[in-house]
């Protein structure tokens, strides 16, 4: 517990750097102001709490990068592309400091490092350009006292604030100097004080050390109010309100519970909530960071919030399971009892869990708005690299997905745009040879359809090379000419996911090794994912990711082959129908299904299975899409709906092909979830002969 | 491995290490120990539901109070027939790490025997010829009385991704 203040010290810069590279990057598409002013809080905050925390390098350095943006907030520096790669680079250098600041060897190297210094020097020479040609000596200003911030020249129209000061009772014996407090705000402008002293007790009762005093100020400033905050960054154990007066206001007796300076407060108060549960702002004694809270986090500020590590959710989100999987078992006991008042407690409970349930997943739910930002860098920096002018357009953002999803989602997801950046988008000159404009736009969007989620990456490139990858998978051996002439050309597209296949005819530093795109196969797979290309040749390509929204628990049909009972996931199913016994005794070997003038293919679960079926029981198909097309499985019974708890495969059984993992049924036996997509991709490349034998 | 091999009968093991609890049990005949702080319970032998097309010696997976735990034969691994299990079988659910990951699983055995003390510092290599087990399978073996007790190298007899051959008879 003791380094706790310093745990939270670390998220909050953490969460503070991102909010300043996502800051940074929306500049780029033009400044608001609220922008620049959230950047600035910001990186006042990381200086002010990377201080008194001890990590003075991070702190060092914060000070420049702060001192530029102070500029930039006042008007007096352009924020301009090359302000931005600058900041960006800062910001890099600030996360670097952060994490290794329990190192001092390699924070000294760092510090040393030659990018370091000239990073510092590039910043230090922009506040002095722009300090110059304001004529104002600005460099000092923002060093965490307020004097600085009024010497500097005149911030903004003359203001009036109306501060409320009452120290704890016991703050002077902490060394609390209330003078020096009053003696700096009136440094900041015109200060009226008023000594408030209604809670002074009787003389027989007073304690001589403590404070019973309320000093009621207004102050007429120019500096903003930041700088009246300032003031009282390091008056701890204390309760203030300050409040911007909109009217010239007397300072009369009780302004303790005046409107503005709730009002003001209540931000404040939900501001350091959300940044880790601390007290508000104006909760007297007690919070040791009252006073230092106060230019936090303002982003996030309007949602309240509680910061819980992921496992706790992973914990909770496993007793759910156990519940449902209970609550299972007392429904089927319900059923079979017969008993009314037993049969209203089930359906309750059932109830109350799916409620439950419903809840702890949207606990789960990220926005994917999250990684999206993250995506803006790496495009950034890969269009200088590769020299291309490229756009990154996101839409819905907003879209929800498991927390987990979205971790694993991430490294495909870079993988995926170099990809596009590096093969699909043609050079400048390409571009204007084809009448496209120069400025390419790789598209990133998400949406919820149904119990999935898609995310698309889209960009307006060339298009996928059908010639090149044709060549590529007949030089490699993954086609021959005959296979490769009756291919549908999905099936050449997805060739593109093979291992090691990359048709791109230089290797550069950014992808064309092969790797990367069968990883992004593979991580979708494991989530239960499919993907799906379309591309047009000149027009452009867009690969699509289809995954399931949560990873936890599913709805899922029972089905029942030979003596076993496997789940399909419901999201994947199609329509079940009956099988003719002709059908499926044909001894042709032709494995079609003709379904309302359709022609489906399908796959006897039993044996592909290596289960023995009776054959008595009536045999139905389950009509499950896979891989893009429609295809049958084959099962003896349907045997209803069940809500799944998924328990993923031990390492034992993780690469066992065609399971999504286990689950266990309302009557304790364990029953394997098929996988469809994954189960038709092993049909597919296995041996049809060697397939049941193994 | 060679290392492990000898290091039963040349080095010492630290001293809190020497005598260690360990957990008895029968399989076709011989008797077989693991350290008991590997051992969570045992269980009478209950469903399980078989995994098609699983690494043989993981065939099916049990319902252990809600979790899932795959059922683990170890006899596959030693290169014993797999013969039914007799009356007295039980399971043995182990917690164990592998490859850095925790994992449950149950040991299906032909009786479980007893709790003992066991000097693990004077554990002896099995000689050439002794056996026909793995010899990476096996920690060591101690005399006990009348038995033999041999003690299983959990990282490797659990461990599926390092082949288990025969030695010689």
């Amino acid at each position: 517990m003791s380094n706790g203040p310093t745990d939270t010290f670390l998220q909050e810069t953490v969460d503070g750097l991102d909010l300043i590279e996502e800051r940074l990057l929306s500049l780029e598409d033009g400044a608001a102001p609220g922008v620049i002013d959230d950047l600035f809080r910001t990186l006042h905050t990381i200086k002010g709490s990377g201080a008194m925390f001890g990590f003075d390098a991070l702190a060092r350095f914060t000070h420049y990068f702060e001192n530029a943006f102070e500029l930039v907030r006042d008007g007096r520096l352009p924020l301009d592309r090359r302000l931005i790669d600058i900041s960006l680079a800062a910001r890099d250098h600030m996360a670097a400091l952060l994490e290794a600041n329990s190192e001092p060897a390699r924070l000294a190297t760092l510090e040393a490092a030659p990018e370091a210094q000239a990073l510092v020097a590039r910043l230090g020479a922009l506040v002095e350009d722009a300090g110059l040609a304001a004529g104002g000596g600005q460099e000092a200003a923002g060093t965490g006292s307020a004097q600085n911030a009024a010497n500097g020249a005149p911030k903004g129209p003359v203001r009036r604030f109306r501060i409320v000061y009452t120290p704890a009772e016991d703050s002077l014996r902490h060394g609390a100097r209330p003078d020096l407090l009053m003696a700096e705000l009136a440094e900041l402008g015109e200060a009226e004080i008023v000594i408030d002293l209604t809670a002074v007790p009787p003389l027989d009762e007073i304690d001589p050390q403590a404070s019973y005093l309320s000093w009621h100020v207004t102050l007429e400033t120019a500096a903003g109010l930041e700088a009246v905050r300032e003031v009282f960054v390091f008056a701890d154990d204390i309760e203030i309100s300050i409040a911007s007066a909109p009217e010239p206001a007397a300072p009369t007796g009780d302004t303790g519970g005046a409107d503005p300076a709730v009002a003001l407060a209540e931000t404040a108060g939900s501001a350091t909530d959300a940044v880790g549960g601390r007290g508000a702002l104006t909760e007297p004694g007690g919070t040791e960071n009252a006073g230092r809270d106060a230019g936090g986090k303002p982003t996030s500020a309007t949602n309240a919030s509680v910061r819980v590590p992921a496992a706790r959710l992973d914990d909770l989100m496993d007793q759910l399971g156990e519940l449902v999987i209970a609550q299972t078992r007392l429904d089927s006991l319900a059923a079979e009892a017969r008993e009314p008042a037993l049969a209203a407690i089930a359906e309750e409970i059932d109830r109350l869990v799916t409620g439950l349930r419903d809840s702890t997943l949207a606990m789960r739910m990220l926005p994917i708005e999250v990684v999206f930002g993250k995506f803006r860098r790496v495009v950034r920096s890969l269009a200088d690299e590769l020299g291309k002018d490229v756009a990154l357009m996101t839409t819905g953002g907003d879209t929800e997905l498991d927390k987990n999803v979205i971790d694993s989602l991430t490294e495909p997801l870079v993988h995926m745009i170099r990809n596009s950046m590096d093969h699909g988008i043609e050079t400048a000159e390409a571009r204007r040879a084809a009448g496209k404009p120069e400025k390419a736009t790789i598209g990133l969007s998400a949406r919820q359809s149904g119990g999935e989620v898609l995310i698309t990456v889209a960009d307006d490139g060339r298009g996928l090379d059908e010639d090149a990858i044709l060549a590529r998978a007949l030089d490699r051996g993954l086609l021959t000419p005959e296979t490769a002439a009756a291919l549908p050309r999905e099936e050449l597209h997805k060739l593109i996911f093979e291992p090691a296949f990359s048709t791109a005819a230089t290797i550069s530093s950014v992808s064309g090794r092969g790797v990367g795109m069968d990883a992004v196969r593979k991580a979708v797979t494991d989530l239960r994912g499919t993907i799906e290309i379309a591309t047009r040749k000149g027009a452009g390509s867009a690969i699509t990711l289809r995954l399931p929204v949560t990873l936890a628990i599913i709805d899922g049909l029972l089905v029942q082959v030979g003596e076993g009972v496997f789940v399909l996931p419901l999201s994947s199913v199609n329509e079940c129908v009956e099988l003719a016994e002709a059908e499926c005794s044909r001894q042709s070997g032709r494995t079609l299904l003709r379904i309302r003038d359709e022609m489906v293919p399908f796959i006897k679960l039993d044996e592909r299975l290596g289960l023995r079926s009776d054959g008595r029981a009536p045999l139905r198909v389950v009509i499950v899409s896979a891989e893009g097309r429609r295809i049958g499985l084959v099962v003896d019974d349907i045997l209803g709906q069940h809500q799944t708890v998924i328990k993923t495969f031990s390492l034992f059984h993780r690469d066992v092909p065609g399971f999504a993992g286990s689950t266990i049924l309302g009557d304790g036996r364990v029953a394997l979830i098929i996988d469809a997509t994954a189960l038709v991709r092993s049909v597919q490349s296995a041996d049809p002969h060697a397939a049941t034998a193994a | 491995m060679t290392a492990r091999e000898t290091q039963s009968d040349t080095r010492p093991l630290p001293p809190d290490q020497g005598r260690q609890m360990v957990l008895t049990f029968r399989l076709q005949g011989e008797c077989f120990a693991l350290v008991v702080t590997h051992v969570n319970e045992i269980l009478d032998p209950i469903a399980q539901t078989p995994v098609p097309n699983a690494p043989r010696c993981a065939p099916a997976l049990i319902n252990v109070r809600g979790s899932v735990v795959p059922l683990f034969d170890i006899r596959h691994r030693l290169g014993m027939s797999d013969d039914p299990l007799p009356d007295t079988a039980r399971y043995v659910v182990l917690d164990l790490e592998l490859k850095g990951e925790a994992i449950r699983l149950a040991l299906p055995v032909d009786a479980v025997e007893d709790v003992v003390e066991a000097d693990l510092a004077r554990l002896e290599a099995i000689p050439d010829l002794g056996a026909r087990w793995p010899a990476k399978a096996i920690a060591g073996i101690c005399q006990r009385g009348e038995d033999l007790l041999i003690l299983l190298d959990t990282e490797t007899v659990f461990n599926i991704d390092v082949a288990l051959t025969p030695r010689a008879a």
